[in-house]
């Protein structure tokens, strides 16, 4: 569980006649993390693609071209056997081709006819209050044509300059159409400038205009409807083949993986090399599977792993079922390197610990796990289910510190010093006093009047848990450089810890003074021996990383505020229990969902990030390193296919 | 008199303008870190995917600087 799976390194090598069989059988088998081979100056080359390669890719461009256009999602679709597939690949993909290509063409020309009559109707809308034949706009030897946009009525103005004029104004879009003799042209065009005239195309139709729109409007209803018809079309294409296209582009992928398998791999002149990982526990699978593929021709060799070699193992994770979500966690930080200890199962407890340490509440808790159950059933994406599995762990803390600390969306279940709580009846029970004055610890925990008892217990957990990464990180030490280095750079932190510890029951009295001093003085001693000048820099950090954990009661806190803030607007401002039912109800029910949902969505964010945050920085930051590469076995998993 | 009673400060309020001040203004000094790391944070991350998880390390580390502020709030109040 706490290690990563052991790995064995394996070498295949074989005749190159058989290499085609046996890429087959790896890829099916899914197991062998093949290391991507680079020339070295050594006789061995890469390998050359099979020749299907180039015919199935370019099939696999076109599948995925036809599925892009088409909109063909991931869905989860019934299996299909791959040689049904196969035997109708080529004709229905021509056919789908040819469909989805005249469709394309079809629909592209009616587009571009719906652009041109947009513009043209565009066009022709200024003109469409003046009733007046477009052929008579133009076509005069001895008449110019104004037509365009005014601000002000120009016909006072032009009536000074010459009586024999024509002009038509449509008052209520500024529209003027104007007919002079071609002499007086210059001076009405001054004329027009001083009323910031903007001259207007006029469309080359012919015809009055406000018929020529319905006609035009006609049409534009007549393409918009032919359009959608071809998207009908589209749409019933893509109903009839999703199941076929997402099949086809599985089954091509896995070809084109295959086909180019032979470039990761060394080759000589007659012969194959395949290096690479697999977890040791089916290292009898992978000969068996090789030596069934190939009738005993291939070679299988186990090779020991070398120091160097170390740093290159792929790394698989070895974790019950339970724990496999916080594999999320730890890919999000960096998979461990092979020597290390995986702290998955560490972070399976400590995680949903601090999360429900921070959040604390029932109410919170309780819409939280039926939201992420709901989300988890609806939602059958591999990526949110591991999120979602988190989620619930954390929200079973949440329930359990809810209970203890008896806080039900920011109400107090138990009344506490005469403050009645939620559930009458229930009363605080004391049980312990703290140093502190006013603070007594009881059942209940309210964690409001226990601030100070609650910030030394979360520096005190904070230790704990510290401490727990330096343990981890003794046994990594001592797993990567021996016993005496552990002790040193691990070690010496426990005894320097010890150290303060016996200082302070000095200061108080309990023993002499001297001893704590001595014991601390060691401490930096072997701290330095074993990390050098680093060592004693980072002792202050003992002191900021435990109180770092002061946020498990801070952020726990604000949640609490806003909490029986948004409780206070709603029930004490603007509905007093007891008021009669009105307007203000209504309005403090919205206050009060509105302002809970805020918080819900908070307290996921604010409890996640923190203790993710406290995992990572304080706890990590004591013994791990990660950065391990991740065991990706040749293979595919079929989603769509079945296997052959 | 009269003088006597205007200089005097309630002491519960010049603890609560200290409360006030320790959020505030490590409030102010997170945001900025954070702002700084964030936005450096999601350049890496258009690059790279994969670094998330380090750019969302990265950027919640100065929140401590707040968290502190608060809890010196707390002991004050």
């Amino acid at each position: 569980m706490l290690k990563p799976k052991q790995m064995s390194r394996a070498v295949i090598v074989g005749h190159k006649n058989i290499l085609e069989e046996t890429v087959d059988a790896l890829h099916k088998a899914n197991l062998f993390h093949i290391e991507d081979f680079n020339e070295d100056g050594s006789d061995l080359k890469i390998g050359k693609p099979f020749e299907s390669g180039s015919e199935v890719s370019k099939k696999l461009v076109k599948i995925r071209s036809i599925a892009s256009l088409l909109g063909v999602k991931d869905v989860a679709v019934e299996k299909q056997s791959p040689s049904e597939v196969c035997s109708q690949l080529d004709s229905s993909l021509d056919k789908l081709d040819n469909e989805l290509e005249v469709l394309a063409e079809k629909k592209h020309v009616l587009e571009n006819e719906l652009k041109e009559i947009g513009s043209s109707k565009k066009d022709l809308l200024p003109f469409i209050n003046i009733d007046l034949d477009l052929d008579l706009y133009r076509g005069y030897a001895n008449l110019a044509v104004f037509a365009g946009h005014v601000k002000e009525n120009v016909e006072p103005s032009i009536s000074k300059i010459t009586s024999s004029y024509e002009l038509y104004h449509d008052q209520h879009s500024g529209v003027v159409v104007l007919f002079v003799a071609k002499d007086k042209a210059s001076d009405v065009a001054e004329v027009l400038a001083g009323a910031s005239f903007k001259e207007l195309r006029v469309p080359v139709l012919s015809g009055v205009p406000s018929r020529l729109l319905a006609d035009i409007e006609q049409k534009e209803v007549d393409v918009t409807r032919k359009i959608e018809a071809i998207n009908t079309e589209i749409e019933a294409l893509k109903l009839k083949y999703a199941d076929f296209i997402l099949a086809s582009n599985e089954l091509l992928s896995i070809e084109v993986q295959k086909s180019e398998a032979p470039l990761r791999i060394a080759t000589t002149e007659s012969s194959f090399l395949i290096d690479g990982w697999l977890p040791t526990e089916q290292y009898a699978e992978l000969e068996r599977t090789v030596n069934a593929a190939t009738n005993g021709r291939a070679f299988v060799s186990d090779q020991e792993i070398t120091k160097p070699d170390i740093k290159k193992v792929p790394i698989e994770y070895n974790n019950p079922k339970v724990v496999s979500p916080l594999q999320e966690i730890m890919d999000l930080y960096g998979r461990p390197t092979y020597k290390e200890l995986d702290p998955s199962a560490l972070i399976f407890i400590t995680f949903p610990l601090l999360y429900g340490m921070i959040l604390g509440d029932i109410g919170y808790a309780l819409i939280l796990l039926v939201l992420a159950l709901a989300i988890k059933k609806i939602v059958s994406s591999d990526a949110i289910k591991p999120l979602m599995n988190i989620l619930i762990y954390c929200q079973v803390s949440t329930l359990f510190f809810g209970i203890l600390y008896g806080e039900f969306l920011g109400f107090p279940l138990a009344g506490y010093h005469g403050n009645p709580g939620l559930i009458p009846g229930f009363e605080t029970i004391d049980l312990l006093a703290t140093p502190f004055p006013g603070e007594v610890i009881g059942f209940p925990l309210h964690r409001t009047h226990l601030v100070m008892t609650f910030i030394v217990a979360t520096v005190i957990v904070g230790l704990l848990h510290l401490n727990l990464g330096y343990a981890v990180g003794f046994i990594n030490e001592k797993r990567k450089h021996g016993i005496s280095a552990a002790i040193f750079e691990k070690g010496s932190w426990f005894v320097v810890q010890f150290g303060i510890l016996l200082t302070v029951l000095g200061y108080l009295g309990m023993l002499p003074p001297v001893a704590g001093i001595v014991v601390f003085l060691i401490g930096v001693v072997m701290l330095v021996k074993g990390e050098g000048v680093k060592g004693p820099i980072e002792l202050p950090s003992l002191l900021s990383n435990s109180l770092s954990y002061t946020r498990i009661i801070a952020v726990g806190l604000s949640s609490i505020s806003i909490a029986s803030t948004v409780n206070l607007i709603a029930f004490g401002m603007i509905w007093p229990p007891g008021s009669p039912i009105g307007g203000m109800t209504i309005f403090a029910i919205v206050v009060f969902l509105f302002g809970h949902a805020l918080n819900t969505a908070l307290s996921i964010i604010a409890p996640g990030l923190h203790a993710l945050r406290l995992q990572y920085v304080e706890f990590f930051g004591k013994f791990y390193e990660g950065g391990g590469r991740k065991y990706d076995p040749f293979g595919y998993i079929r989603k769509y296919t079945e296997e052959k | 008199m009269v003088t006597e009673t205007v200089t005097m400060m309630d002491p519960a309020g010049l603890k609560a303008i200290g409360a006030a001040l320790a959020v505030g203004l490590t409030g102010f000094a997170s945001a900025y870190a954070e702002k700084e790391i964030g936005t450096a944070a999601i350049g890496a991350m258009a690059e790279n995917e994969s670094l998330f998880g380090k750019g969302l390390i990265l950027t919640v580390i100065p929140e401590t600087i707040v968290i502190f502020g608060l809890v010196v709030a707390l002991l004050m109040l």
